[in-house]
């Protein structure tokens, strides 16, 4: 009977001893523990300690602020990110994270198709291809990388996502690019395609945009590349291997970026290699965002100019049409309005413009500036 | 301030551990005070603007009371306690149900009210009732009146059950609210209850809240895709309720006081009325001994039974919220309770104990079904696909996929809904192993609780409109 009594209050002890060291414990580690001000692994700014003021607390602003400050600033954040994502991937099974997934070693992240979000952007697509006069008007889709390595998941599905955009684009040409890739065409830990897998990507636009592809490229190594899902999964994933190709077009072109401060273009490289060492390395492909770029390449097989309408993944594509045109314009709505255009770029006639856009895009159209 | 939330149990609640303790405790004063400064704040930080509201219903319905106890044997004493019912319906009424009455009103009579629009006071539906409770037991002399304002509202604002219950009466906190004992054993008991809680809300219920989004928002019409639905969605509400009521509880234990059960396995109910008995039970007591009872309950005639129950229970759907749903869902559970109390109940006794259980849960989710839908015709497309009536496909790509991703989740919520779980946990207190295992548990359910709440997952408040 004694013995009982004495384990039960060294259970007590010892249960108030676990609670008390977890709670006080991270209440002592979180104030001397300076947070970072990014999250690298999450690739963003972590949430600041917010402004105190009678009308911060009046309106709740304080309060909303602060729940995001207390989670950002957590002593040993990363350890517990990955605690997560082992708990809830290898303790409860599940299949994914908030859409993360592993697959092959590698990761990839599905979001259902939002049908409105679509046609929205079909609409806006639309909006933009009226304004632009006599020139030849494509538009296609950028394989979603979970068709090839999760297609068991509810994300993507091209042929709806084909059917959507046939509704409001019917008067232009769709270049379906679905068979063109297999899940190798990816990096294995980010969204994005690896440019020296994605040769049927030109062939299928070349032979309907009226291109013979033909160019041969040397693959440059640069090294481990960690793409956007080893942070976001918070698990250990082997890194893939950063490459890019290059030949005389490449090198002979003249690449310019548009420059906010001077309000016109500057010159610079097509593969900014020292952007690879940045927080995001697949910038090394034409600077990462970007509202406007051209490439402009004088010895190309023809006079003919493209205008590109893009998110990022033409950003390791716009190099390999290169040798087809005389000039590249890559135009990402997401950082320049539609409105403003025609400041900027004179649609040539008898050009071809191609809206090239991923699932994500598609997905959450209203990050396009088209109004 | 949610109880899983890092700002709560990292910064709120240590400070209050502290400071209640620091304080002397030859009375409990000095530590109510610490108590209703913390439960002020904690309120504050999710409603600022309508924490005087709060305050001055507190203040109406002690000031009442102050009355109800002056006039005691006088017709005075009872209009002190209608004038406190009134104060206090009204303001649950007003703030609550005003815009759901102009919307009924225009939609009857084609007159265009404009609506109110008012911000939904938290915890409103709690605290009135806790106030009100009050009043009415000092009428009856239930208990004695509160002299303190403070301690009173004390009480009323308590934190651990002030936006979400259990609804703690007034008289069976009083004797804590004067003398309480902080013991080893129940700081541990506390303790260990409230990161069970916490592990319940943030590890089981807000990833089922996933998938009841998911299936809600998949546009996939398929049996499987309603039946995983309603069965994430009953396992997401038990868990969510339950789970917070074992924070409320376990911290009222850390801080002396002894919260009643509000839960006791719902889901293993073999008849709605057992289900009754086991669902939010502070909210079904409350209707029970100040509605129902003072109604006649069921020592009177038929007929009036019939009437007692109907609006206790169209008062308890409309208690959830204003909304249609509410007050069907609420008739609903009182046809069924109607049908067992004088057709059903003794042919279900004599079925099957398996039967029995199908019985209650098929209803219970039907059930569910109606309190969750934004409209009685969305209500009847879901119960219509749970049986595959209409275009409704019997599974898809969506439905399968989180089927299999949910499994485990879903598999671990039906085992915790039931009492296998406690069971074997008394089993295993019996052995040595407890004094480490315990305090082991305790550990890594908080740590990895932590490590939910950073990695900011999702953690929905669904008592807003309660």
């Amino acid at each position: 009977m004694e013995n009982t009594t004495n384990n039960s209050k060294t259970r007590s002890i010892l249960t108030i001893a676990a609670f008390l060291l977890v709670m006080f414990g991270f209440v002592i580690l979180n104030r001397a523990i300076t947070p970072p001000d990014v999250s690298q692994s999450e690739r963003r700014q972590l949430a600041k300690l917010p402004t105190l003021t009678l009308q911060t607390l009046a309106n709740a602003d304080f309060m909303d602020g602060f729940e995001d400050f207390a989670a950002d600033s957590f002593a040993f954040r990363e350890n517990l990110r990955t605690l997560r994502a082992f708990a809830v991937l290898d303790v409860f099974r599940m299949s994914d994270k908030s859409g993360l997934y592993r697959a092959d070693g590698g990761a990839g992240k599905f979001e259902p198709v939002n049908d409105k979000s679509i046609l929205q952007a079909a609409d806006k697509i639309a909006k933009v291809a009226e304004t632009l006069g006599d020139v030849n008007i494509y538009y296609a889709v950028v394989p979603d990388k979970n068709i090839y390595v999760a297609p068991q998941t509810p994300g993507y599905e091209p042929a709806r996502v084909a059917a959507l955009l046939a509704e409001r684009l019917g008067a232009y040409t769709a270049i379906d690019l679905t068979d063109t890739l297999g899940g190798d065409a990816y990096y294995r830990t980010d969204l994005h395609w690896d440019q020296p897998r994605i040769a049927p990507v030109v062939d299928k636009l070349g032979a309907a945009m009226n291109f013979a592809p033909s160019a041969d490229f040397e693959t440059r190594t640069l090294g481990e590349f960690n793409g956007v899902y080893t942070g976001q999964l918070a698990l250990p994933l082997t890194p893939d291997t950063m490459t890019y190709l290059e030949n005389s077009a490449t090198v002979g072109a003249t690449t310019q970026y548009f420059d906010i401060a001077s309000n016109g273009f500057l010159d610079g490289d097509m593969y900014d290699l020292e952007a690879f060492k940045g927080g995001d390395p697949y910038d090394l492909f034409l600077r990462g965002a970007q509202p406007l770029i051209t490439i402009t390449n004088p010895d190309a097989q023809s006079n003919r100019e493209l205008y590109l309408f893009r998110d990022s993944f033409s950003s390791s594509l716009a190099p390999l049409l290169a040798p087809y045109y005389s000039r590249i314009t890559l135009i990402d709505l997401r950082y320049i309005d539609s409105r403003v255009l025609d400041q900027y770029v004179k649609f040539a006639p008898d050009s071809d413009v191609l809206f090239l856009y991923s699932s994500q895009i598609l997905n959450n159209s209203a990050i396009l500036n088209v109004s | 301030m949610l109880f899983s939330s890092v700002t709560f149990l990292y910064y709120f609640f240590p400070l209050v551990l502290v400071l209640h303790f620091l304080m002397p405790h030859k009375t409990t004063k000095p530590r109510n005070y610490v108590l209703l400064l913390f439960s002020v704040v904690f309120y504050a930080w999710g409603e600022p603007k309508l924490l005087l509201l709060m305050l001055a219903q507190s203040f109406s319905g002690w000031f009442f009371g102050l009355f109800i106890e002056r006039w005691r044997g006088k017709k005075l004493s009872k209009a002190a306690l209608v004038a406190a019912l009134v104060v206090g319906i009204g303001g649950l009424m007003f703030f609550k149900y005003a815009d759901f009455f102009i919307e009924n009103f225009n939609a009857a009579t084609g007159i265009s009210v404009p609506l109110l629009r008012l911000a939904l006071p938290l915890g409103i539906s709690f605290y009135t009732f806790q106030i009100l409770s009050y009043d009415i037991d000092l009428y009856r002399s239930e208990c004695e009146m509160q002299p303190n304002y403070f301690t009173f509202t004390t009480y009323v604002t308590l934190f651990p059950q002030l936006i979400a219950g259990p609804i703690v009466r007034y008289v069976d906190v009083a004797a804590e609210l004067a003398e309480r004992q902080i013991t080893l054993t129940a700081f541990a008991g506390g303790a260990r209850r409230f990161v069970i809680g916490l592990g319940k809300k943030v590890l089981i219920a807000n990833v089922l809240g996933e998938l009841v989004d998911i299936c809600k928002t998949s546009g996939e019409h398929s049996v499987l895709n309603a039946w995983l639905y309603i069965i994430a969605y009953a396992l997401h509400l038990y868990f969510d309720f339950s789970g917070y009521s074992d924070m409320a509880i376990g911290m009222g234990h850390m801080l002396g006081f002894k919260f009643l059960e509000n839960f006791n396995y719902p889901y293993i109910a073999r008849s709605i009325t057992d289900l009754w008995r086991r669902w939010h039970m502070s909210l079904s007591s409350w209707f029970r001994d100040y509605v129902y009872i003072p109604l006649g309950g069921n020592r009177c005639s038929k007929p009036r039974q019939v009437f007692n129950i109907l609006v206790v229970w169209f008062c308890t759907g409309f208690w959830h919220g204003a909304g249609w749903n509410f007050i069907v869902w609420g008739l609903y559970f009182a046809a069924l309770l109607l049908l067992e109390k004088f057709v059903l109940g003794k042919v279900l006794d004599k079925l099957p104990r398996v039967i029995q259980h199908i019985y209650a849960l098929v209803f219970i989710l039907i059930g569910w079904t109606i309190f969750d839908a934004p409209t009685l015709v969305t209500a009847g497309e879901r119960i219509a696909a749970l049986f595959g009536v209409g275009d409704t496909a019997l599974a898809g790509v969506s439905s399968l996929y989180y089927l299999r991703s949910y499994a485990v989740p879903l598999i671990l919520a039906t085992i915790g809904a039931t009492p296998i779980v406690r069971r074997a946990a008394t089993w295993v207190q019996q052995k040595r192993v407890t004094t480490v295992l315990e305090p082991l548990t305790v550990l890594l359910l908080l740590v990895l609780v932590t490590a939910y709440l950073v990695d900011g997952s999702f953690n929905p408040f669904i008592y807003f409109r309660f």
